[in-house]
């Protein structure tokens, strides 16, 4: 069954037009990347399904219209998100970021919290810790935590490895996996990192300068020749 | 010495609560709100108006201040900043333009003759020397409970909290589900609130005058420059360096000088430690 259907979805920054037509669709349980390079639109996309960006096309969730809702209408309609730089809020406290992110689902935030302790055990730690004075790979988990704690049924993640270890990048995969597979998240990445994207996803879209170029399943896009050149340098 | 400690620690008190509405606004919409000390002038009048002249209880006329003070505020969010887009510049030319609309208005009708209020608690107090009226010591009193009060309320409710988060990262608040725009109007209600509660409480101190607006922003507007903005706690202490420099120069030196000190002190700060004291933009 599919959550997210996204039709011929253009999206306007003032008069520059930085997606053109784009069209995907995201089944529950699934996870879903869309890659490509920096200004590709990855992160124009993510914003326009927040209602955060000037669109026409159409996007439903769960067949319901969201097109021109404003971000907190999308965030009570179960969309959370961990967008590109995390957007934390640098002078409150781990514990007092993650409530901020509980500020629509509040009849849940005990049992989210927990969730998100259970999944990033460090962020209970540094629960009284300022979000400034936390590492690259912390301030992604507390994004994720903050996410989580809408209480969502569409996760989206922006450039979750970006500037992150390799340890650290492995960490924020395998948690996202056991978030798609133990509660059955369906969860929406875009990255850069092909390898982190591949490995994780079901489906992934190719997106090229505001437009899709191809998408398929990792191993279909894997034996495109003129991906394998563009992307992997085969 | 006793006297001016004791005459300091009251009068930053009151100080810090003037200033708190105005910190907040520019720390949540990043725009200064030149028209702040108009909600102590209507806030002063609207007391008098209700307790003095219509002899209603003070408590109505402490509550109607405060209520015409958040009226005030939302008013101006709804009617200026938002059309205005948040726009710094033209923000600050309308709300100093309608402070004096608004000075205009109330010489229009009350007169501009100074009224004086009658003391919210009457009574005096006489330690060590010093002489303190149970007035002040009321406006101090209650200047904390407020400020102890908003403390908890930014920190422990979920409005509170989304205040401060708008004021950090608009888009992390935003796709936290808070609506930027609401949180906005009800911070500005709250300064409205403030600032007319605050105003009560100068007036007492003072008195009522159609220019009474003028001072009160120049507090304001010091203890922003010289925080560098922000936290509660940075309000209370900058409050303290401002009040205590008052008495200071105006017991030792001269009484002629209330006020230019903490003039110079914005100038010189703003030369020298642009960011503030504190350096940091957030509630």
């Amino acid at each position: 069954m599919t959550l997210l259907e996204i039709e011929r979805l253009s999206a306007f920054y003032g008069r520059a037009q930085s997606l053109h037509e784009v069209s995907l669709s995201v089944g529950k349980g699934e996870v879903v990347a869309v890659i490509g390079t920096n200004g590709a639109g990855k992160s124009t996309l993510m914003d326009s399904i927040m209602g955060m960006v000037t669109n026409t096309g159409a996007m439903r969730l769960e067949g319901q219209d969201i097109i021109g809702r404003s971000p907190a209408e999308i965030v009570r309609h179960g969309v959370g998100y961990a967008p590109e730089r995390a957007h934390l809020f640098p002078f409150m406290t781990v514990e007092d970021n993650l409530l901020v992110g509980g500020y629509t689902a509040r009849e849940d935030i005990d049992r989210n919290i927990a969730h998100v302790h259970e999944l990033f055990p460090v962020l209970k730690e540094r629960a009284r810790q300022e979000t400034a004075t936390l590492s690259g790979g912390e301030r992604q988990m507390v994004s994720i935590g903050r996410a989580l704690m809408t209480s969502p049924r569409l996760l989206l993640v922006d450039e979750p490895t970006i500037g992150l270890s390799p340890k650290v990048v492995a960490e924020i995969a395998a948690t996202l996996r056991r978030l798609n597979e133990e509660s059955g998240l369906t969860i929406l990445i875009a990255e850069q990192n092909i390898n982190f994207a591949m490995e994780l996803a079901g489906t992934v879209h190719v997106l090229e300068t505001g437009h899709m170029r191809i998408s398929g399943t990792p191993q279909e896009l894997m034996a495109d020749e003129e991906l394998n050149r563009a992307y992997f340098g085969t | 010495m006793t006297q001016i400690l004791i005459q300091g620690l009251l009068l930053s008190g009151l100080y810090a609560l003037i200033a708190i509405g105005f910190t907040m606004i520019f720390s949540v919409g990043r725009v200064l709100n030149l028209a702040y000390g108009a909600y102590l002038m209507l806030g002063g009048y609207t007391y008098f108006w209700v307790a003095q002249t219509m002899h209603m209880p003070k408590p109505i006329g402490i509550a109607a201040a405060i209520g015409i003070g958040a009226l005030a505020g939302v008013a101006m969010h709804r009617l200026i900043v938002r059309p205005l887009h948040s726009d710094p510049v033209a923000v600050e030319i309308s709300t100093l333009i309608l402070a004096v609309i608004i000075q205009a208005g109330i010489v229009l009708v009350f007169n501009d003759a100074p009224k004086v209020l009658h003391p919210i608690v009457d009574g005096v107090w006489r330690v060590g020397g010093a002489t303190v009226t149970f007035n002040i010591l009321t406006a101090t009193v209650a200047s904390w409970v407020i400020l102890f009060a908003l403390y908890h309320f930014v920190r422990k409710t979920h409005v509170g909290r989304a205040i401060s988060a708008v004021s950090m990262d608009i888009k992390g608040a935003a796709l936290s589900g808070v609506n930027p725009d609401r949180i906005n109007m009800i911070t500005w209600a709250i300064s409205g609130a403030l600032g007319a509660i605050a105003g009560v409480f100068f007036a007492s101190y003072t008195q009522l005058s159609p220019s009474m607006w003028v001072s009160p922003l120049i507090i304001a507007v010091a203890v922003v420059i010289v925080g560098g903005i922000g936290s509660i706690i940075g309000t209370l202490i900058v409050a303290h360096i401002i009040g205590f420099m008052e008495i200071i120069s105006t017991t030792l030196i001269a009484a002629e000088l209330r006020g230019v000190f903490t003039m110079l002190l914005i100038i010189v700060v703003l030369v020298l430690l642009p960011r503030g004291l504190f350096g940091r933009g957030e509630l």
